[in-house]
């Protein structure tokens, strides 16, 4: 049976076909049943129906539980009528006790399975394509597990506090939980914002449609002739460590974080293009985080919505819970205002960085990612004022060109350090690379020609340089502004040429078929 | 109880402007967590637990908004 990935012809030929019948519904309700058949198809030759089994279950628990907690609410606001808002507040908090039982079973049943199947995974348990074959040591993995668990979550959360309109319609809940464009990577949608979306799913307009696919070809070309290119060989030169060092080390890791920006991002192009033909406005996932100025920054424009969730359903609540705060407001009085500042960021930083570091995997190298990244964030946040006034007692400009790009390959630095630690899949991976680096120079592969001999020849190396340059001057344009929207203002001719590059240079240089078992997205495996 | 209030922000956060602006959120002023270090201070100050659900960004996007939350509980 053929496997779909969104960089594969078979998923471009379903979402023609998909798009064509979709584009022809007269309203928003058939329109979203074309979306819950195409989430179905697509999940069956993506990920298999069996595990859909999985998403179906948990839908039918969220289902339930936040039409529960709305009862409840709406019984509270019932009895909440004509009282003063000092006196509701009690009042809420007795009615939110009852409705903390429904968010505690939803999570438990959402979060234990994932914990289950990344336990499982962790103790090289069985895998099983079927419900019936399950059993103990046996686990299932859907696909996207960790992407719809987390929006699943904050759904129930956001019903919780109150933060969240409750979805009457259970299809319409579905559809959202099983969205085919984000169910492999992501982004890690809001449901709420997605079903509001989806009820009132707009008719065509070709703009819409045209920018949708310009986006798609964008990613396909970040993906399948740039990431695709570099991935096998830095993949074969971390499985093979002690082969290689100095320069080749070096390039490698640049490599290695060139391919796997092009490889997520490339893939949230082609996502997020995908929702637009449809009118769905996706959450954006990336914003040119290599232009950021440090590495809280960096965490604010890649993997956006990972960031986000982590911070509104485990920073903030930690942050804000009743006990912790006592906490800090004695070290407040204790040690001062600063201590408790930072203490009150610090504690919840770290716990969240434990945590995406487990999200990514649950092996030593990325607890130790979590760590170095809670770490630098910890760092930059409690010495905030003292990092500041380094620039100016070294006589710096920091408005000058030259400052930016100090911290632009700073905070590139600060990523490739990370990468290395998960580079090799082990704990000590971090290690190996940089001995391997400094154990000699190996320079004269700049020169000698071998260069093009670790499986990128010169013709395909021209052909990533290329493609990172575009990639490099889109991101420009794209921080000053809607790239798609100057595009629509260039002359006819001159946008078809752009069009017409685009959609050639992935024809024409596009990496297809499993030779280079490079077609599965980096984050699927998430 | 809203200059109660400003003096406590002031003596924390004496580099940011609370009256400057209605959208202190909005603008980028106050990020997540200077509004915890606000949240922390004042609930330190009144003795009052703030819920979590009344975290968003109205309700402390003006002195006036976050004035008015703090009486709800005080």
């Amino acid at each position: 049976m053929p496997v779909m990935t969104y960089n594969s012809l078979f998923f471009f030929v379903f979402f023609i076909l998909f798009l064509l019948i979709y584009l022809l519904m007269p309203r928003p309700l058939p329109r979203q049943i074309v979306i819950l058949a195409g989430n179905f198809y697509f999940y069956k030759y993506a990920g298999g129906l069996n595990c859909m089994s999985v998403l179906i279950v948990f839908s039918v628990v969220v289902y339930f539980l936040t039409r529960r907690m709305e009862a409840i609410y709406a019984s509270y606001e019932k009895e909440a009528e004509g009282l003063t808002k000092k006196e509701q507040v009690p009042l809420l908090q007795s009615y939110k006790k009852k409705t903390r039982i429904c968010l505690i079973a939803g999570i438990a049943v959402i979060l234990g399975t994932l914990l289950y199947v990344k336990l499982g995974r962790l103790l090289h348990f069985e895998e099983v394509a079927r419900i019936r074959e399950l059993s103990f040591r046996k686990i299932m993995v859907p696909l996207g597990l960790s992407y719809f668990t987390f929006s699943a979550i904050g759904y129930l959360a956001d019903v919780y506090w109150r933060k969240a309109k409750v979805e009457h319609n259970y299809l319409t809940l579905l559809t959202a939980m099983s969205f085919f464009p984000a169910i492999v990577e992501g982004p890690i949608s809001r449901y709420d914002k997605l079903m509001k979306q989806l009820r009132e799913l707009p008719s065509f307009s070709y703009e819409r449609v045209c920018h949708g696919m310009q986006r798609m070809f964008y990613g396909f070309l970040k993906k399948m002739v740039i990431a695709d290119r570099i991935t096998p060989v830095t993949t074969a030169i971390f499985s093979d460590v002690f082969s290689y060092a100095g320069v080749e080390m070096v390039l490698a890791v640049i490599g290695n974080v060139a391919a796997i920006y092009m490889d997520f991002s490339g893939c949230m192009d082609i996502v997020l293009g995908a929702a637009e033909t449809m009118g769905v406005t996706l959450d954006e996932n990336f914003r040119q985080p290599f232009f950021a100025k440090s590495a809280a920054e960096f965490w604010r424009r890649w993997h956006i919505t990972l960031g986000t969730w982590f911070k509104d359903y485990v920073y903030m609540p930690i942050a804000m819970n009743p006990r912790f705060m006592k906490w800090t407001g004695k070290v407040r009085k204790k040690r001062g205002n600063n201590a408790a500042k930072i203490l009150s960021a610090a504690v919840p930083l770290m716990i969240v960085w434990i945590l995406t570091g487990l999200w990514h995997g649950t092996g030593k190298d990325y607890l130790l990612w979590g760590f170095y990244w809670g770490i630098l964030i910890i760092i930059e946040t409690a010495f905030a004022k003292e990092l500041k006034a380094v620039p100016g007692k070294l006589h710096l400009n920091t408005g000058s060109f030259g400052y930016r790009l100090f911290q632009m390959i700073r905070t590139f630095v600060f990523f490739a350090v990370g990468r290395m630690i998960t580079a090799c899949g082990a704990g000590r991976s971090v290690f190996l690379i940089l001995i391997q680096m400094f154990r000699e120079a190996r320079f004269h592969i700049l020169t000698d020609g071998s260069l093009f001999q670790y499986g990128l020849d010169k013709k395909n190396a021209a052909v990533v340089a290329c493609g990172l340059l575009v990639v490099w001057i889109v991101d420009i344009a794209a921080s000053k502004g809607s790239v798609r929207e100057k595009i629509d203002r260039w002359p006819l001719v001159l946008r078809w040429v752009v069009y017409y590059a685009l959609v050639m240079s992935v024809v024409i240089f596009g990496i297809y078929g499993q030779a280079y078992d490079a077609g599965a997205f980096v984050y699927g495996g998430f | 109880m809203k200059q109660k209030i400003l003096y406590v922000l002031s003596e924390n956060y004496p580099e940011i402007d609370f009256e400057s602006s209605d959208e202190l959120v909005d603008d980028g002023t106050l990020d997540s967590l200077t509004v915890v270090g606000i949240i922390s201070a004042l609930s330190a100050e009144f003795d009052v637990e703030l819920p979590y659900e009344e975290i968003t960004p109205e309700n402390f996007n003006s002195i006036d908004a976050i004035t008015a939350l703090f009486e709800k509980y005080v």
